[in-house]
């Protein structure tokens, strides 16, 4: 009998931990049409689990989730249009009047007047720590739906800064409760944690296209298999970042559709100009000649992305026109040669001066196709006799700041902001902390100096494709490839598309049927 | 025993102290701060906003300045602001230990439930079919990584069968599946050791002599065998308790299960400091914590550790 009631201890136990929850597959209470959205951009890690877009990078999910919008914002090309704003007008190199819609309300019912968007942006700049370093505000005076900004510096990309998600307009008045901001979007948050975003239909929405979906889930999954088996559960109705080596099961059914868009986020390769073999700019030219970027693109990213010729896509107008060099592996070979590497050693590396051509390939790991282009260099410049020691560790910027890489592979954003400016500033302009090769070419500085005083968007373009064929020419960075970012929905999902820009997820035409 | 039990909490403090320190310092021994991970993962920022940034976190202040900061502040009792949610570092952990704690104890519970009896049925039965099930499973556990496991068990429970959801929240979900793999790797470890223990102890003279004056075979495995052996279990069991409750980030990860193990992880990732210092505190505690338990427990289980003591 004792052996009995000692059993029925850890039984009874066992069967309360059980039986609750498990077996009852029961997705929170919601009502009417909801949709269950699976996201691996979302969370403490990325800097975006909140919906007020003043904190550092949530802002990003106060416009992917429809909770919040910009006084401007991208078209499928990148272009600029209007959002918020009716229109802008350049009063002179320092000083933009923007005219605002006075149709829209925030979701609590409250207009959204000028003084409302001049609140909100002084927020911006006294709680966000870029952006008063990006938007360079001087003044802002409100009348009416006008608001007048003034900068202290030229800003010829001031509206992209606008439509940047930390600009998106909330009502600062209303506060931020629980990491809930109150947006002008299609929908309002009732709920945000490190887990994910509960969001309902914001009744009073503003735009010509009304929500159509009464409540959405945004889920954080951040490992790509466990994402992957949630789709296939039949419990989540579109996923965003499945693993490449995951598409084609869903391809292969019928029941799924899987949309992508080229985005500006490139894979490239930095050559460090304090290596001396590489400030030899034969050695910089094999090496991109080495590289075969459509076998790399069609067998190991399996098609998921898009060939780099230069730092923007072609698809966005400052990236047409620029020419990279083709795979030519006897060029390459033809080229070390004249760069003094005349003998082989027994394992088939060139040699200068009885030394072998043995370059330092640092990357990480958190990008799933920077190990593969490592390894992928790695094999192909093998063929070309150079030696490439791969350094892919989480820990790379201890290897950036000491120095000790001679090429640096990253996946970086390179229009974030929709305009090119801002990639050359930061890592081709000479002297810059995230110039990584320490490429210090007059001429692009020039050009770049240029740029930055240039207001007319047709001739910033113009001078964006020359720049970024100047890098090229230099040879002073390998672009891979861009990230094509695909998602994944049932075959019931309309509305749902990956943007460019990568801004703008949940929107008022998304439905399901 | 009370005396016993404040000198022991009494250590808790220099050992805290220690490790917290340590711990800190490892963090600035790196040449990279938060400010450096944060904007490079989202492209990079002008210096100007980094070093404000800096500024803000007061890592442009000196190491043993930081750190004495840190120490007044945790003396009196605020843990800080995570330096990448900016919440209070008190409320993050607090929010995340009841489903980490939910989780580790049932998966100690489920391991305990297996391998004790299979253990002790593997070592009074050796050679039996129960000792090469036991051995199975202990090899298999060993060998199975428990990602591949929780995958497995992913594939089929919410896939094929439906029982388990991955759009419940952590609170309202049972633990059971994500305790599954973290319990079959730990009773993989237990099987052996609890084996080896009784296979050592049931050797002894003392045990062959109760048997030859008659006692009943499961009389002396209860009352003598069990009780010799619980002292090496107990405190085998306080170290797996305390690695356990801080938490597993993998299993965390693949069952959406929201608790310190991966916020640990993700921490140490983006130098979180005043996050990683916390935990630093929880494990400290948790180890003397449970290692004082085990050690109670033991001088009450087996006397003859306490009359040891008072020999020496």
């Amino acid at each position: 009998m004792k052996l009995k009631q000692l059993l029925a201890l850890p039984v009874a136990l066992l069967l309360v931990f059980s039986l609750n929850g498990c077996g009852t597959v029961t997705a929170p209470a919601a009502t009417g049409k909801v949709f269950h959205y699976g996201t691996m951009a979302y969370g403490p890690a990325m800097q975006n689990a909140s919906t007020d877009p003043h904190d550092t990078y949530c802002g990003w999910s106060t416009v992917r989730y429809g909770v919040g919008e910009t006084l401007f914002k991208f078209d499928d090309q990148m272009g600029l249009r209007p959002w918020l704003a009716r229109s802008y007008e350049q009063v002179d190199d320092y000083t933009i009047k923007i005219k605002l819609r006075d149709d829209v309300v925030f979701s609590n019912g409250k207009k959204m007047t000028g003084e409302a968007v001049k609140a909100c942006l002084e927020d911006l700049l006294a709680r966000n720590d870029r952006a008063p370093h990006d938007l360079k505000i001087d003044a802002m005076t409100a009348d009416g739906q006008t608001l007048t900004i003034r900068s202290h510096e030229k800003m010829p990309d001031f509206i992209n800064y606008l439509a940047d998600p930390y600009s998106a307009i909330i009502d600062v008045d209303a506060g931020i409760h629980d990491r809930i901001a109150i947006g002008t979007g299609p929908y309002k948050a009732v709920r945000v944690d490190d887990q994910g975003l509960h969001l309902v239909k914001n009744e009073n929405y503003w735009g010509p296209v009304k929500p159509k979906l009464d409540e959405v889930l945004v889920y954080s999954i951040p490992d790509g298999n466990t994402l992957t088996l949630a789709m296939q559960s039949g419990e989540l109705d579109a996923v965003q970042g499945l693993p490449y080596a995951s598409l084609p099961a869903f391809e292969k059914n019928g029941a799924y559709r899987i949309l992508s868009s080229p985005t500006s986020r490139v894979y490239q390769a930095a050559m460090n100009y304090d290596t001396p073999a590489l400030q030899d700019q034969r050695v910089r030219q094999a090496i991109c000649l080495a590289i075969d970027k459509d076998n790399f693109v069609s067998v190991l990213l399996r098609g998921n992305g898009l060939v780099a010729a230069g730092p923007f896509p072609d698809t966005f107008p400052f990236g047409q026109g620029v020419q990279g060099p083709a795979y030519d592996l006897e060029r390459a070979k033809e080229l070390l040669r004249e760069a003094g590497y005349t003998h082989t050693d027994r394992d088939g590396y060139v040699t200068k001066d009885g030394q072998p051509l043995t370059l330092r390939w640092l990357t990480y790991t958190s990008r799933q196709e920077l190990p593969l282009l490592a390894e992928y260099a790695q094999a192909s410049l093998k063929k070309a006799g150079i030696k490439v020691d791969v350094n892919a560790t989480d820990n790379y910027k201890d290897f950036l700041k000491r120095g000790a890489y001679d090429i640096y592979a990253q996946a970086i954003v390179t229009a974030p902001t929709g305009d090119p400016g801002y990639y050359f500033m930061s890592k081709i302009y000479s002297g810059q902390p995230y110039n990584n090769g320490h490429y210090s070419s007059p001429v692009s500085d020039a050009l770049i100096d240029r740029l930055n005083n240039t207001f007319d968007r047709q001739e910033r373009f113009r001078l964006a494709r020359e720049i970024g064929q100047q890098i090229v020419n230099d040879d002073a960075v390998f672009y891979a490839s861009f990230l094509k970012m695909s998602v994944v929905m049932k075959k019931n999902v309309t509305g749902f598309a990956p943007h460019p820009c990568d801004y703008y997820e949940i929107t008022p035409e998304l439905d399901i049927h | 025993m009370g005396k016993y039990i404040g000198r022991r909490l009494l250590q808790l403090i220099p050992i805290v102290f220690g490790v917290t320190f340590i711990s800190f310092l490892l963090m600035h021994l790196a040449v990279t701060d938060t400010v450096d991970v944060l904007y490079e993962q989202q492209s990079g920022a002008n210096a100007a906003a980094a070093a404000a940034k800096r500024a803000a976190l007061g890592l442009d202040q000196g190491f043993f300045t930081q750190y004495c900061h840190w120490l007044w502040q945790v003396l009196h009792g605020d843990m800080g602001q995570s330096f990448v949610t900016s919440l209070p570092v008190s409320t993050t952990m607090l929010s995340k230990l009841p489903a980490t704690l939910e989780l580790m104890l049932l998966a100690l519970f489920l391991t305990l439930l297996i391998s004790l009896p299979l253990g002790t049925l593997a070592a009074i039965r050796k050679g039996s079919i129960w000792d090469q099930l036991a051995r199975l499973l202990s090899f298999t556990g060993n060998a199975l990584p428990d990602f591949l496991f929780a995958l497995i068990l992913l594939y089929f429970f919410a896939v094929k069968w439906h029982f388990f959801s991955f759009l419940t929240p952590t609170a309202d979900r049972s633990p059971l599946l994500p305790a599954l793999p973290l319990a079959f790797a730990m009773t993989a470890k237990y099987l052996r050791q609890i084996r080896a223990l009784l296979l050592d102890e049931l050797s002894k003279e003392y045990v062959q002599a109760l048997l030859c004056r008659g006692l009943p075979y499961h009389y002396v495995l209860t009352h003598y065998v069990f009780r010799a052996v619980a002292a090496p279990l107990l405190a085998l069991l306080a170290l797996s308790a305390a690695s356990l409750l801080g938490g597993s980030a993998i299993v965390e990860t693949i069952f959406l299960w929201d608790g310190v193990g991966k916020l640990a992880v993700d921490a140490i990732m983006l130098r979180d400091y005043p996050i990683i210092q916390a935990y630093m505190i929880w494990m400290s505690a948790l180890y003397v914590l449970f290692n004082l338990a085990a050690d109670i427990i033991c001088a009450y289980v087996d006397p003859r550790l306490t009359l040891r003591k008072k020999e020496d």
